[in-house]
């Protein structure tokens, strides 16, 4: 293996280098920008939220199967880069990652970079310091300094994504993404993230805290463009769920599902498992100094652990009407993302408004009644109670059909997506039911089928237009490319998760007329130069920052003060947003500082830290005007920690017994669910071995027998959630939500597979039965082997709010 | 472990949707007329029977523009804007339709206007005492359109076009250029029938010529003859594709027609199909560089048409003025955004057609929206322009006064259609958000909104046949390649009773009130609406907010049937049929049901 990696190094390196410089070499003045470079050229100072940074992702190998590195397209990593990226443009998502539980300050980060690139001295973390003197973008440093070393690394982590058989035509085409994506490794800086960090979060290592880790990196980092390379990332994911440990290519949305559950749990453990620490450690100083910290972080964060609710999770209510004795029952049901079936020639509302059409359960679909107390026909529909503030839709291009259930194909109906969407299936008591969306991610599918192609994502930057996010690679795009990925019978490239997030109308128009405005001085400035009548969008683009006012103003005070500025007019715009943003600034003293600002996203403490290149006079102006600023807030953060404390101490004791009380029934319950578990996997098992015995022809009665059996199960797991008593369901099905983790809500037309006959295992509760059949889809895919979500996770997708059966 | 093959990494090869170039060589259009009738829409008033399908071939790349097979499915070349095909249909007599044909609808009434589409029998009563008036309605009006204010009058220097005014009335004047010899590089080829002369002399006067843009060509169509399919002339443009294109009703004639074409290059052509001559306007977009959305002839004018432009801007041209370099007239004009960044809503005019300048092009030059202005309409009084934008907003403006009166808000995504009732009380808009809008002006409000489509409504018309004072009939299309069917009456509006049975002396009369009551009226009315954050509105502007989806009614299809296998571009009512075209070029009849046309004289549009 190591000499095959020394002839691949041997054979790239020394061409990768040439293959750059020789196009650089041709002008060595002014060696050709990316658009990207061009796009940012102009940039003020880097902002500390993060927003005007723009990373590729490497396109990392799975050590996993090093084996196989003799096929050149092994498993590749787009589909956690699409996901990851998008989002990370999610401001108020991005907010929360890096300042949960705490935000690290930007000192320990940059110790933590320079440490890990100590340790790992082969690896390129960051550009050198020399570079430091010029412009982060400064071409110089990024094509003599970070190349050699960038080239090294590609050779000895990951092979090309092509082969470099002499005379390949792409990686020489300097329009093709293969080169590209080559340059940008190229021209670094790469921030390897192999790493953790959780420890300084005080957190376990998990798939949250490694995000943190990618996420805080980028911030800290001192250039504006790069790539990461999310090693640690992917290790922690393959040892978190096996099916993302397989060589085949897999699927962005459930990626997505997966991650975005992942954090939930890590998320809410969180509290806990410091408060289980603390009740733990002995009576030393140490662990009283710890309980303190975990105490104050938990009380401070306590409310704060529900983020991700707050942000991706809605409410659908399912309205079922049994035909026979009119009653109506509702239950409702949490969903992180919305997962709507295809048509040819339709749009993403009227997919919408198709999953919520009204369904009749009939023949083998029968609704079981409590009022009538029997299988009825009925007639069901779901409807959006609670409108998400950021709301994915996954749509469903992946699909057995007609009779061929063994493999999955790729549905390439042309679906059209609007910039700016409202839901039209809410329901009548729905908070806010005209609540107005804006598209800012689409995660694209290119390929013809399910199991091979690619990912990439365009994106919408807070004030840099849509980019295009292809691995390494980050490309400003025009608007309009957004359509290009409606799908269609010549399209390869379909748009599959499409993320919207709550938006203003005022921010809608102010956009609109930015980019009117933008357009126009556009044309006035092409009118001296007469240019081809299409619009050369970078420079609209750029033109647009111009317009924003955040970059571009030539002056260095205006600089300095511009992000800030920004910030601000950003900060109103999510003012709505951000409710749980702001928290009690009281943490152990020597983190006083911090915490003062942790919560605070807008602070420019970060801008501080931040090292800025080049320091010009009116920027350290502005740091200390910072510093001051800093201090009255620490010192007045002091006055209230000490009032603080000692309320906190008459808190904590009665926390402390609340939790450990709570914590004990949260174990009864995960074990009670770790049993159901195992024997869930067992009658699956079993199931799955009669099924394979079972012939084609008898393929139905297998499908059943699997479906009595996983229907059987989430009954009885309701059962004694429910038998816990009512007030408590709250609590568990929060605390086993974690666990289980919140599906995205996927319809079937029609729930084909259902036994009227069967029905006795989730008879006593009809809801159980329906969850059952929602999963159908999900559970035939799982009965193909496919790897798709592991049964135990899929089980209980849904967050079951209580059942009302008047 | 099983592992498969591994694919390419940009899937190039034989998968189902591989990038085609198209046909490469010139293919011919074709007809089929289906030999059974199971293509049929089923309405209320009868059936609705497939004549024909009409498919304009696809035009191959030009040579100089070889497909580029870009293996690369995310290439950033920005692709030129495209549109579906459109039609636009011209009838050489009678000679005036457009006027007399908002009123067709009496003739249509009294031949027996099936009762269906009335809400109860008692209407059908004032219905039918109605009817003598109607057409002294249209009579009233067509003496009253003569009273309308034309564009830019009192503008001594419009008046006099290109300093001299023709001889001979009759004859009318032509382009400059012969579009057959042409030297040109905007004009790729031209391929005239070989026998056009005499298909011209053959030609039935009440028969339609059509213009049909596909890709890049432009096609005259007879569609009065058998053999419509073969073109009278089919004009290959190098690169620009038309996407719009309008006939003037005023100039038209046995040996005249006057067409403007809208490039997506910016260019625009008049083009004069009989003596295959042109002129081109906005020659590399020496006015305004951006695609054509939308162009047509202003009501009543022989020279002056509008354009809409991707910009958001519209401009009015003179089809016999050159170009010149526009500078902004009114440079102070606030269009830069104050400190706080917001701009009032407003039409700002950069050039105005009281402008002492009218050597030269443009005519008229109003910045309305600040995104891509996807399609306008005329009222039917010739007095106001409907305009939706890409923006999801809705403008009414008084065009004569170049004012800005109304802006309205879709529910959300871009507006993309809009069309105006005969009797122009109404104004119906398709959305991106799969609705059709009616709007009525009298209260300046939404008054429904019509769901039914699975995708962007991409046109909507009024049928003028079955429309009457209370009860409307609407088509629409859309991206889910559905024609749908939508009736609404008055009473369903829930209107004040009183306005819907005020006396019906003639309905111009009321139009105009009405106008006039938007104009003068409004401001009291709805001022209390403006309540919009842009407070700095200005006074006569009346920015309407979105309507809640609550508390606006919902109104289903009557009919919803899907037409074509391709999303749907565009739709017409004729007196015979309804009309629709797809993106790919297939343009379909629909025969309206028999017993409608019963009795009349023959339809126009033969197939015979």
């Amino acid at each position: 293996m190591t000499s095959f990696f020394g002839r691949f190094k041997a054979g790239t390196s020394p061409a990768n280098p040439a293959a750059n410089a020789a196009p650089l070499k041709k002008d060595p003045n002014a060696p050709q920008p990316t658009p990207l470079e061009r796009l940012l050229a102009d940039a003020g100072p880097i902002r500390a939220d993060g927003s005007d940074k723009f990373f590729g992702f490497e396109n990392v190998i799975m050590p996993g199967c090093r084996s196989c590195l003799r096929l050149v397209y092994c498993v590749l990593t787009p589909y956690i880069n699409s996901i990851v990226q998008s989002l990370y443009y999610s401001a108020p998502f991005r907010e929360h990652v890096i300042s949960y539980p705490t935000r690290s300050p930007p000192e320990t980060l940059q110790r933590s970079v320079s440490e890990s690139a100590v340790a790992l001295p082969k690896i390129n973390t960051d550009v050198p310091s020399t570079n430091a003197q010029n412009s982060a973008l400064s071409p110089k440093g990024r094509d003599s300094l970070s190349l050699p070393n960038a080239a090294a690394r590609r050779g000895l982590l990951s092979p090309p994504a092509l082969p470099t058989s002499p005379g390949v035509k792409p990686e020489e085409n300097k329009d093709s993404p293969e080169y590209k994506k080559k340059a940008a490794l190229a021209a670094g800086p790469v921030l390897a993230m192999d790493y953790e960090n959780s420890s300084a979060y005080g957190m376990s290592e998990s798939l949250f805290t490694s995000l943190k880790d990618i996420f805080e990196a980028i911030i800290a980092h001192k250039s504006r463009i790069g790539v990461v390379s999310p090693n640690k990332f992917l290790e922690v994911l393959r040892r978190e769920n096996e099916m993302f440990r397989t060589p085949v290519h897999h699927d962005a949305h459930e990626f997505l599902n997966f991650l975005l559950n992942q954090v939930v749990e890590h998320v809410e453990q969180f509290p806990k498992q410091r408060l289980r620490e603390a009740g733990e450690g002995d009576s030393g100083a140490l662990a009283r100094a710890m309980e303190q910290v975990a105490d104050a972080t938990s009380t401070s964060v306590a409310n704060n652990t529900k983020w991700v609710h707050d942000l991706f999770e809605g409410t659908l209510t399912s309205e079922t009407r049994c035909l026979t004795c009119e009653k109506t029952s509702q239950r409702d049901e949490a969903f992180l993302d919305l997962s709507v079936d295809l048509e040819q020639h339709s749009s993403v509302t009227s997919c919408l408004r198709k999953f919520s059409e009204e369904e009749m359960l009939c023949e083998r679909d029968k609704f079981h009644c409590d009022n009538c107390g029997g299988l009825q026909e009925a007639e069901k529909r779901m409807k959006v109670k609670r409108l998400p503030r950021i709301l994915a839709l996954h749509l469903k291009r992946f699909k057995y059909i007609g009779g061929d259930l063994q493999r999955l194909h790729k549905l390439f109906h042309r679906v059209v997506y609007p910039y700016y969407l409202r839901l039209f299936n809410t329901t009548e008591d729905a908070e806010d039911p005209d609540r107005i969306y804006e598209l800012y991610a689409v995660v694209v599918h290119i390929g013809g089928g399910p199991y091979h192609g690619h990912y990439v994502s365009i994106i919408k930057t807070q004030d840099r237009g849509w980019l295009l996010f292809d691995d390494e690679m980050v490309e400003p795009v025009d608007k309009s490319y957004v359509r290009n990925f409606f799908g269609g019978e010549n399209v390869l490239a379909c748009a599959y998760v499409l993320f919207y997030q709550e938006t203003t109308l005022e921010a809608m128009q102010k956009e609109q007329e930015a980019e009117a405005l933008a357009a126009e001085q556009q044309a006035s400035s092409t009118a001296e130069v007469p240019v081809p009548a299409t619009t050369s969008e970078p420079t609209a683009t750029l033109l647009k920052q111009d317009v924003n006012g955040t970059a571009g103003v030539p002056n260095g005070l205006a600089h300095a003060a511009t992000p800030q500025l920004d910030l601000d007019s950003d900060a109103s715009s999510f003012a709505v947003l951000n409710h749980a943003v702001t928290a009690p600034p009281a943490l152990s003293t020597e983190n006083t500082n911090i915490a003062a600002t942790t919560n605070q996203p807008l602070d420019h403490t970060h801008t501080v830290s931040v090292p800025v290149p080049a320091l010009s006079p009116k920027k350290s102006k502005h740091n200390l005007s910072s510093f001051h600023l800093k201090k009255d807030k620490s010192g007045k953060s002091k006055e209230e920690k000490e009032r603080k404390a000692a309320e906190k101490a008459a808190e904590k004791e009665r926390d402390k017994e609340a939790k450990r009380e709570r914590k004990e029934k949260e174990r009864e319950v995960k074990e009670s669910i770790k049993r159901q578990e195992e024997e869930l996997k067992m009658a699956l098992a079993a199931s799955k071995l009669s099924a394979k015995t079972e012939e084609e022809s008898r393929r139905r009665e297998a499908q059943s027998a699997e479906k009595d059996v996983s229907e059987a199960d989430p009954g009885r797991e309701k059962e004694k959630e429910n038998g816990a008593g009512t007030p408590t369901v709250g609590t568990f099905s929060k605390a086993s939500l974690g666990r289980f983790g919140r599906g995205s809500m996927s319809f079937r037309q029609k729930p084909k597979f259902w036994p009227g006959g069967k029905e006795k295992g989730g008879g006593e509760e009809g809801g159980a039965g329906e969850d059952a059949e929602h999963d159908g889809e999900e559970k035939e895919k799982e009965k193909q082997g496919k790897n798709r979500f592991s049964l135990g996770r899929k089980k209980s997708t849904f967050l079951h709010m209580g059942s009302s059966g008047s | 472990m099983f592992v498969l093959p591994p694919p390419p990494r940009y899937p190039a090869g034989p998968y189902p949707g591989t990038p085609g170039g198209g046909p490469l060589i010139e293919t011919n259009n074709t007809v089929t007329r289906p030999t059974d009738n199971s293509n049929q829409l089923v309405v209320g008033e009868g059936t609705y029977v497939l004549r024909d399908d009409l498919y304009l071939a696809t035009p191959p790349p030009h040579p100089s523009e070889a497909p580029v097979h870009n293996p690369n499915p995310l290439a950033t070349t920005i692709a030129p804007p495209s549109a579906g095909t459109k039609l636009s249909l011209v009838a050489l007599s009678p000679a005036q339709p457009s006027q007399p044909r908002l009123y067709r609808l009496d003739t249509a009434n009294s031949s027996g206007l099936p009762p269906s589409i009335q809400e109860s029998p008692h209407e059908w009563n004032s219905q039918a005492s109605d009817a003598g008036s109607h057409s002294a309605g249209g009579l009233t009006r067509s003496a009253q359109g003569s009273q309308t204010p034309a564009f830019g009058e009192g503008n001594p220097s419009l008046s006099l076009p290109n300093g001299k005014e023709s001889k001979d009335p009759l004859k009318k004047r032509k382009p400059k250029s012969s579009i057959v010899k042409s030297n040109s590089s905007f004009v790729s080829r031209v391929i005239p029938h070989e026998s056009l002369s005499k298909r011209l002399q053959e030609h039935d006067p009440k028969g339609f010529f059509a213009f049909a843009n596909v890709n890049r060509a432009l096609q005259w169509l007879d569609l009065s003859m058998t053999n419509k399919d073969e073109h009278l002339t089919k004009v290959l443009f190098t690169k620009a594709h038309a996407l719009c294109h309008d006939v003037n009703q005023v100039t038209k004639g046995p040996t005249h027609i006057d067409v403007i074409l809208g490039f997506s290059t910016g260019d625009i052509i008049w083009y004069e199909p009989m003596s295959q001559k042109y002129a081109r306007i906005n020659k590399n977009g020496n006015i305004n560089r951006t695609p054509v959305s939308d162009i047509k002839w202003l009501p009543n004018s022989e020279n002056l048409f509008i354009a809409s432009h991707a910009d958001g801007a519209l401009v009015v041209y003179d089809k016999e003025k050159e170009d010149a370099v526009f500078v902004a007239e009114d440079a102070s004009a606030p269009d830069l955004p104050s400190q706080n960044g917001e701009r009032k809503p407003s039409l700002t005019v950069r050039k105005s057609v009281n402008s002492r300048n009218q050597k030269t092009n443009p005519v008229a030059y109003w910045k309305v929206s600040n995104s891509k202005i996807n399609a306008f309409s005329f009222s039917p009084d010739c007095q106001h322009l409907a305009v939706v934008s890409e923006d999801g907003s809705f403008r009414i403006i008084d065009y004569l006064k170049e004012k800005l009166l109304h802006l309205f808000y879709g529910y959300y995504g871009g507006l993309m259609c809009v069309c105006w009732s005969p009797d122009g009380r109404y104004v119906v808009t398709g959305s991106q958000d799969d609705l059709v809008s009616i709007w009525s002006l009298e209260d300046s409000m939404l008054v429904a909104r019509c769901q039914g489509h699975n995708s962007w409504v991409t046109a909507v018309a009024f049928d003028p046949w079955r429309c009457d004072e209370r009860n409307y009939r609407i088509g629409s299309v859309g991206e889910d390649c559905q024609l749908l069917l939508w009736d609404f009456s008055v009473g369903m509006l829930h209107r004040p009773r009183a306005a819907s049975v005020r006396q019906r002396n003639s309905i111009t009369s009321a139009t105009l009130q009405m106008a006039r009551s938007r104009t003068d009226g409004s401001l009291s009315r709805f001022r209390s609406n403006s309540n919009l954050t842009t407070a700095t509105v200005d006074d006569e502007v009346n920015v309407h907010p979105v309507d809640g989806k609550a508390r606006t009614p919902f109104l289903p299809p009557v009919m919803s049937k899907k037409v074509d296998d391709h999303p749907l571009s565009w739709l017409a009512f004729e007196e015979d049929c309804i009309m629709t075209a797809c993106n790919n070029g297939h343009i379909k009849t629909w025969d309206r049901p028999k017993e409608a046309a019963g009795g009349e004289d023959a339809p126009s549009l033969t197939s015979t």
